[in-house]
């Protein structure tokens, strides 16, 4: 039994013997005989009743107390702490002299003194955070139900692909028989349309029917190529890239353009003029090359209104298609002095492809730009065309020039080997530091044949520098 | 006191679930741009005649540099796999790096090789070069093989750059698997731009283990057959066309594969070429590049491919794969650090405010924080009573959320250039994806743990890597 109950029990049972016993005796002595008894006998009536109610207010208090202590006994098993606290410590001011509720106290103090990991792992009340809880279920209900819908989707895409696939090699077969049949059966050729018609209804099939004549296009000429055009305005189809060349979607845009070049329809050309400064660079390069197309006047005005970048990528596309379709080649040097930079180095570009060594009095200004990039190609230019006249320009620049443009100065040296020039490259073999400096200039050196080949003898044994190691190299020619 | 603890708790609480929200909202977030990305790119790239690049004058010229290590089992194949490339301007350049093994004895025999009087300019410092080998067969007359002494893979790197005389210049691991065409796609990006320089670009490098190997080329492909090497497919998905592509567009790309990237060569030379302090080296050069680029004021980007351009084989040991992820980890940590003035600098523009921090904090600090999460849960069943049904909901979100994001790659990859035609291959992956936040996810963060505490102790070795060789078909091992 605990240390409480040793103490409260017999109190109880004391106090109930008292009241037990006294209480009607009492009674008698007070209501029942007072006319009788007399003052004497009154007071120690009183007295006694007085004693009853002392004991009384006692029994009470032990009540209260017992309730107070069962109370928060209950809290203090249930981890309400707080409410424990409360009902001890009313406890303790009923019967201040009891232990019991102190050591309670005690522990509980003991108890809810936190520690690290009371701070670190506190409990979670899963209601607190309903807001949170619904967020999660959001995310775990959509991710579960997009992994379900991308996993058909995957699975019917192939199949949707396949069916896709063998409509289009369907058609395309289709389409061609009827293409050869009105191409080569000119008497029933309106009944040949009147088929192609009745076939190619939809939009999807309409667009196969023309990426079919494009691609039979392209292998034609003369009256077949006429032929194809002709039919290709006759099923409309004209009108149909004419209205692709005007979407607001730059794919179909493109598509527009190329089906126009391939037909060579000019009805829109002022369109695609203006795509020519659009942001898209698809778009731009597309209209660049639908224009070299379709300008049969000048091919390559087109160059004089580029205002952005004319890209490398673009050029290369350019060049292909000059060379594809054996395109009549201007004189490039009217755009060695274009606003645009990227025209000047493709005009370089295209003066060395084309071989235009005629032009190179208009390349000489072009090593005084103040591009780096345009002296680099100009140098460049000047050395494989094999301008010789340029010699004494490359050394004037050569030492205000960049590491780059010195080294492209030596390559160009190279290219065009001379005695005169031989002067400068010893010099530049023995003032420069660079190794690829040194190693240019020596087989700008060595090209220059007999005279370089005893230059180099003398230079082979010379101690200085790394001479003997470059010569090598140089004369190295599996390297 | 107590209120202290209080903080703390809380800030390190808060930490962990920002930065969860954080990352779940930037991985939808790179998602979705990138799928808007490579929808624009497939689209652009249909109108692109790459043969027009084969045919042209005007193409740059291109070295590609691949260093060997011990590679005596497929160097010879993998060197004519390279020569055969489809570019008209180009030059191989292998790099035997004081291999222990016959590398260089195959590939002198192999292509005629006779040493060359070469004068070698260390414009980057490089350990020796003992000699430099070309043939005396005219059909390899494109071939330069360079035999140094051992100094790891960035030396070797860095030696193939002090030999090649081209512009651009390609990086690749000499056992990888380019795709015929890969510099005619790599070189592309580096003749569209004019307003600001290419410094590099890089493509998406996918797993060859278990596909059909013919003469150092893809023959057929098949999904792995090793659980290991399926989910790295998923995980390389996942980074390639749904993580960098978007990172590119955003002008925040940090990191070019090593096993395959294309450089300026110039720009590289220029910043020191490759590090050998680092087990990074691929990203920590391009970030140098960046910061090269960004200090001196000059207009850059960093492109990027999403065809598949590089084929290579990835472990199917756990044991080397932990160590690859633990070099992984090192070598971000260690560019992480090195240029740690990037961050949040706004003069480095996004590649400070955005790319940078990305690194930082989902790349490298993602691991460690999920790490103290289940570090945190698992003490927090020991010392307390977690609350069950909210333990489960957190698990299960995070969970499907990680499938869901992982079938949203498989998506990508099944709309852009679906390599794997089979029906079952497919099925099989997301039947993976089902299974690596179990199975392989919590691998990933050890490794990254460990990464990590060896970078604290400045261990800097590169560790064993075992491979098992490609897949010969059957008529070609006899």
């Amino acid at each position: 039994m605990s240390n409480r109950r040793k103490h409260i029990i017999p109190a109880r049972l004391s106090a109930m013997l008292i009241f037990a016993v006294f209480m009607p005796f009492t009674y008698s002595i007070v209501f029942a005989q007072e006319d009788t008894i007399a003052v004497p006998e009154l007071n120690e009536s009183f007295r006694v009743a007085d004693s009853l109610a002392t004991v009384m207010m006692q029994v009470y208090k032990f009540e209260d107390y017992d309730n107070l202590i069962r109370r928060g006994d209950w809290a203090f098993r249930s981890n309400q702490f707080n409410k424990a606290i409360e009902f001890y410590e009313r406890a303790l001011q009923l019967q201040p002299q009891q232990e019991y509720p102190r050591e309670q106290l005690r522990l509980i103090s003991k108890k809810t003194r936190k520690t690290i990991l009371d701070y670190m792992f506190p409990s979670v009340s899963f209601e607190k955070s309903s807001t949170l809880i619904q967020a999660l279920m959001v995310v775990i209900i959509y991710s579960t139900i997009s992994m379900i819908l991308l996993l058909i989707y995957i699975l019917f895409h192939r199949n949707k692909l396949q069916k896709l696939d063998k409509l289009k090699q369907e058609l395309k077969e289709k389409y061609q028989t009827k293409l050869m049949d009105y191409l080569f059966d000119v008497e029933n050729s309106t009944d040949v349309i009147d088929k192609i018609n009745a076939v190619a209804k939809d939009s999807f099939k309409r667009v196969i029917l023309a990426d079919e004549m494009k691609d039979l296009m392209v292998n034609l000429s003369g009256d077949a190529a006429d032929r194809m055009r002709d039919l290709y305005y006759k099923l409309n189809l004209d009108v149909d890239s004419e209205m692709k060349v005007f979407s607001y979607k730059w794919h179909i845009k493109v598509k527009g353009f190329r089906e126009l070049a391939f037909m060579n329809i000019k009805r829109v050309n002022e369109e695609i003029v203006s795509c020519l400064q659009s942001r898209n660079p698809i778009v731009r390069m597309e209209a660049q090359l639908a224009l070299v197309s379709l300008n049969d006047e000048d091919r390559f005005s087109f160059l004089d209104n580029i205002k952005r970048p004319f890209t490398l990528w673009e050029q290369i596309n350019v060049h292909e298609m000059i060379v594809a379709h054996n395109l009549e080649i201007p004189d490039f040097s009217r755009w060695l002095n274009s606003p645009n930079r990227t025209v000047i180095l493709f005009a370089l570009r295209m003066i060395k492809v084309f071989d235009q060594k005629a032009v190179w009095e208009k390349i000489i200004p072009l090593l005084e730009n103040e591009d780096v990039e345009i002296r680099n190609m100009s140098i460049f230019v000047l050395g494989r065309l094999k301008i010789k006249e340029a010699l004494p320009h490359f050394k004037h620049i050569y030492k205000s020039e960049t590491y780059e443009n010195c080294l492209a100065i030596l390559q160009a040296m190279r290219n065009m080997p001379d005695e005169l020039v031989i002067n400068f490259l010893k010099l530049v073999l023995d003032k420069e530091d660079d190794v690829q400096l040194q190693i240019e200039a020596t087989k700008a050196i060595y090209e220059i044949g007999e005279v370089g080949e005893q230059a180099l003898e003398k230079l082979m044994n010379s101690d200085y520098k790394n001479y003997q190691i470059i010569i090598k190299h140089v004369l190295d020619k599996r390297i | 006191m107590a209120e202290i603890f209080d903080i703390i708790v809380l800030v390190i609480r808060n930490f962990i679930l920002v930065l969860t929200i954080f990352i779940f909202t930037a991985y939808v977030v790179l998602a979705v741009y990138s799928a808007f990305t490579l929808r624009n790119y497939i689209r652009k790239n249909s109108y692109v005649d790459y043969n027009s690049l084969v045919l042209s004058p005007l193409t740059p010229s291109v070295s590609v540099i691949a260093p060997a290590y011990n590679e005596s089992k497929t160097i010879v194949e993998n060197v004519r796999a390279l020569l055969s490339l489809y570019y008209n301007n180009f030059e191989v350049i292998v790099v035997n790096d004081g291999s222990n093994d016959d590398s260089l004895d195959l590939v002198i025999k192999a292509y005629d090789l006779e040493k060359v009087n070469y004068f070698f300019d260390y414009r980057i410092p490089c350990k020796r070069i003992r000699g430099v080998y070309k043939s005396k067969n005219k059909s390899f007359k494109n071939l330069t093989v360079i035999d140094k002494v051992n100094g790891g893979k960035s030396d070797a790197l860095n030696a193939g750059i002090n030999v090649s005389r081209n512009k651009l210049i390609v990086s690749i691991d000499v056992d990888s698997i380019m795709e015929p065409d890969a510099l005619l796609k790599m070189v592309k990006p580096f003749m569209e731009e004019t307003d600001k320089k290419v410094i590099g670009t890089g493509g998406v490098v996918r797993i060859a283990n278990s596909c059909e190997i013919v003469g150092g080329q893809i023959r057929e492909i098949h999904l792995p057959k090793s659980f290991l090497a399926r989910v790295q497919v998923l995980e390389y998905t996942r980074a390639f066309l749904m993580g960098r592509m978007a990172w590119s567009r955003l002008d925040g790309l940090l990191l070019i594969s090593g096993a395959l990237g294309m450089f300026d060569r110039e720009v590289v030379i220029k910043c020191g070429g490759y590090s050998t302090e680092t087990v990074g080296e691929d990203m920590e050069l391009v970030v140098r590049m960046r910061r090269y680029m960004a200090e001196h004021k000059l207009e850059y980007v960093v492109t990027y491919i999403p065809d598949p351009l590089c084929w290579t084989e990835v472990p199917e040991n756990i044991r080397v794969l932990g160590r690859q992820r633990n070099r992984w980890t090192r070598g971000t940590a260690e560019t992480l650090i090195a240029h740690k003035r990037i961050f949040f600098r706004p003069k480095y523009g996004r590649f400070g405010m955005l790319g940078y921090p990305y690194w930082f904090f989902f790349e490298w600090l993602a691991p460690l924080v999920e790490f103290l999460g289940l570090t945190y849960f698992f003490l927090f069943v020991v010392f307390s009573s977690p609350n069950w049904p909210f333990v489960i909901l957190l698990f299960s979100f995070v969970y499907t959320f990680a499938v869901s994001l992982s079938v949203w790659a498989v998506l990508f990859e099944e709309m852009t250039f679906h390599k794997y035609e089979r029906k079952r291959d497919v099925l099989k992956l997301i039947g993976t994806a089902f299974l690596e936040p179990f199975l392989y996810h919590p691998l990933t963060v050890v490794w990254a743990l460990k990464g990590n505490i060896d970078f604290l102790l400045g261990r800097k070795n590169w560790g064993k890597m075992e491979r098992q060789g490609f897949k010969m078909p059957q008529r070609n091992k006899k």
